[in-house]
């Protein structure tokens, strides 16, 4: 009697497992690392150049500029603002892990203090950390498909992300929302240490961008700022294309 | 008049036993008073040095704006509030605040920038004494700052070097500018020390296209007016707004400051009990020398309350001439320490605790609270230890004190 049931506690348990495994097999050959990877690697190229407009929206003021952006390899960007006019010209560098700011105003490059990585960057819901963030999620974090199936009308695949103990990351968790079948985002649900939402990225407007399958709009929605928002549109974009070295040097943040 | 010369002759009979009760007496009022008037001056000093400096008694902020110091939180009507500080004869600076980021050359460092009257401050607060190099902001607007001497550290500045500050400004802009660093600030705290940028009101409005807000108005009396007082002033003046008292804002030294108060009365009570016990001692002493004497003179017709008053009236020139001297002695001792006070700078140099600055000369202070109240505490103590010897000898049976050996 005994041994019958113990037999059948391991049967019960071997279905449990195989339910269990069964979403991650049936994620159509990606596992959550490559979906993860996938993710990360977007907008990511050799190297890449585009346009785009950022709309903040906050409870005081409501602005948009229009950007122009280069990058190169994981580590090095330049982003110029070219409207509106009081700010055209104010550039932002990042090589590795340091920022530098031109203004154009007083014609002096800063450098950003390791202790302002946090702010934020142009006043926007952005961070600059956001902006040096190099290393691929799947490194950062531990993580498994924690839903997968068809929720609010569509079919998606849920993946929740935990630091690893030794991630130099702010985050408490990061849920990243995939649709199935291309795996395109559809949100990334970032929570505090104490496990409630800090903010949440959508992912909308997919279409062409420089030959590839884009959501080409970001929107960056803070859960503790009630109405306010900051909206990213890619207008063109172009990926691995040819860029000197020089592009991202202080003296070429200046002009 | 005849009860008191009675008295004193009596006090006289023990001539050795009255004076060193008369010295003991004296030199505790003598201790008390000197301990309370440094006490008093340590406290005083201290709070004016935390409150002078730029704090104020009394601060008036918008609803909120000390939870998140949001820039949007603003002063409603602050000019109302200087009108009446002004009508008071109380200082007033109003103050505008905002984080930023400032730069030189290849430093960079956060910083609170204030954006200030200055001719406002240097009537209400002593900031603008407080400058190591260079010298404070001038009335009108230059595109100058004064920094905090970390900041200025940090940042490598010295006076004359061009600052690059950044702000987010009001109307979401990133706010940029050049400022000329006019002055750095000696050491005045922490929160000033670390990062703080002065800037005049019409420069700071200017770079975060502020429109003008005031986020906090600080009043300081310099202690001319009792705290409460100057909180219903303001009070009345911003209503709905959110006003605070010095206390309130640094509760560490608060509280420090009322142990200290509590701690100064068991240190009293200490004081002020040996010298009575003293008392008592010696009126018990002679009041059984005098046994026999008593038993007479009730016997011949004195009546309790005579006797009574006989004792007490010796207590009374006692406790009179005791604390008369040492008060005297006293207030000789404190009057020196109020204008050369103690130098403790071969101990510290000046030096900051719970938030509150204390001064290296520690001066004492001298006011009813802290000279008068002891002395007379000490008088009615003396006294009332008199009132057991007294009892005992108008209760005394007449035929068996006069048979006593």
């Amino acid at each position: 009697m005994q041994s019958k049931s113990k037999l059948a506690g391991a049967l019960l348990g071997a279905a449990l497992w195989l339910a269990a495994a069964a979403p991650a097999a049936g994620a159509a050959g990606l596992t959550p690392r490559q979906i993860l990877d996938h993710v990360d690697d977007l907008f990511r190229g050799k190297s890449s150049q585009g346009l785009m407009t950022m709309t903040v929206v906050t409870k005081h003021w409501q602005r948009t500029l229009t950007m122009q952006w280069w990058s190169k390899g994981k580590d090095r960007s330049l982003v110029r603002i070219l409207a509106p006019k009081k700010e055209a010209g104010t550039a932002t560098l990042r090589v590795g892990n340091n920022v530098w700011n031109y203004l154009p105003k007083v014609k002096r490059v800063i450098k950003l203090p390791s202790s302002m990585m946090s702010g934020s960057w142009m006043g926007s819901h952005f961070t600059n950390d956001d902006l040096v963030k190099e290393s691929r999620m799947a490194d950062d974090y531990t993580f498994k498909i924690t839903f997968q199936g068809v929720r609010d009308g569509r079919e998606i695949i849920e993946i929740t992300c935990r630091p690893k103990p030794d991630a130099a990351v702010v985050w408490g968790q990061v849920r990243v929302v995939v649709q199935a079948g291309d795996y395109l985002p559809l949100f990334m649900r970032y929570f505090d240490e104490d496990l409630h939402p800090a903010r949440t990225m959508y992912f909308t407007n997919v279409g062409d961008l420089g030959g590839r399958r884009l959501p080409r709009t970001m929107k960056m929605v803070p859960q503790d700022k009630p109405g306010e928002y900051t909206l990213v549109t890619y207008q063109k974009m172009r990926f691995d294309l040819e860029l000197a070295d020089s592009v991202f040097s202080l003296r070429s943040l200046r002009d | 008049m005849n009860t008191l010369r009675v008295a004193w002759r009596n006090l006289w009979r023990n001539r050795r036993r009255t004076l060193v009760t008369l010295a003991a007496v004296s030199v505790c009022t003598l201790i008390l008073t000197v301990i309370y008037c440094l006490m008093e001056g340590l406290m005083v000093g201290a709070v004016a040095n935390t409150t002078n400096l730029s704090l104020g008694e009394v601060q008036v902020y918008a609803k909120g704006y000390r939870h998140d110091r949001s820039f949007y939180k603003a002063l409603k009507d602050p000019g109302a509030i200087l009108a009446a500080a002004s009508a008071a004869g109380v200082g007033a600076a109003p103050r505008s605040y905002s984080f930023g980021l400032a730069a030189l050359g290849a430093k960079s460092s956060g910083a609170r920038l204030w954006g200030i009257d200055p001719a406002a401050e240097r009537a209400a607060f002593d900031l603008y004494r407080h400058v190591a190099q260079g010298r404070f902001l001038g009335d009108r607007p230059e595109k100058a700052v004064v920094l905090g001497y970390k900041l200025a550290k940090s940042l490598e500045a010295r006076v004359g070097s061009t600052l690059v500050v950044v702000v987010q400004a009001a109307d979401g802009s990133l706010g940029n500018d050049l400022f000329k660093v006019v002055g750095i600030l000696k050491s005045c705290g922490a929160a000033i020390d670390r990062n703080a940028a002065l800037v005049h009101r019409a420069d700071f409005a200017e770079l975060l296209v502020s429109g003008g807000r005031i986020h906090e108005v600080a009043l300081n009396s310099r202690g001319r007016m009792p705290l409460e007082k100057l909180r219903a002033l303001a009070a009345a003046a911003a209503p709905g707004q959110e006003v605070t008292t010095w206390r309130v804002i640094m509760p560490a030294a608060s509280d420090m400051l009322n142990v200290w108060d509590s701690m100064m009365w068991l240190f009293g009570l200490v004081f002020i009990l040996a010298a009575a016990l003293g008392l008592m001692n010696t009126m018990l002493m002679a009041t059984f020398e005098r046994i026999r004497e008593f038993g007479i003179i009730r016997a011949l017709g004195a009546t309790t309350w005579r006797i009574l008053a006989d004792v007490t009236g010796e207590a009374m020139i006692l406790s009179l001439l005791g604390t008369g001297l040492g008060a005297l002695l006293g207030l000789a001792v404190s009057q020196y320490l109020v204008v050369h006070g103690l130098d403790m700078s071969s101990l510290a140099g000046s030096y900051s605790v719970g938030g509150l600055t204390f001064d290296p000369v520690w001066r004492a202070t001298l006011s009813l609270r802290s000279f008068l109240e002891p002395v007379l505490l000490m008088f009615g103590v003396c006294l009332l230890a008199s009132i057991y010897p007294a009892i005992l000898a108008a209760r005394l049976d007449p035929v068996r004190a006069i048979n006593r050996v």
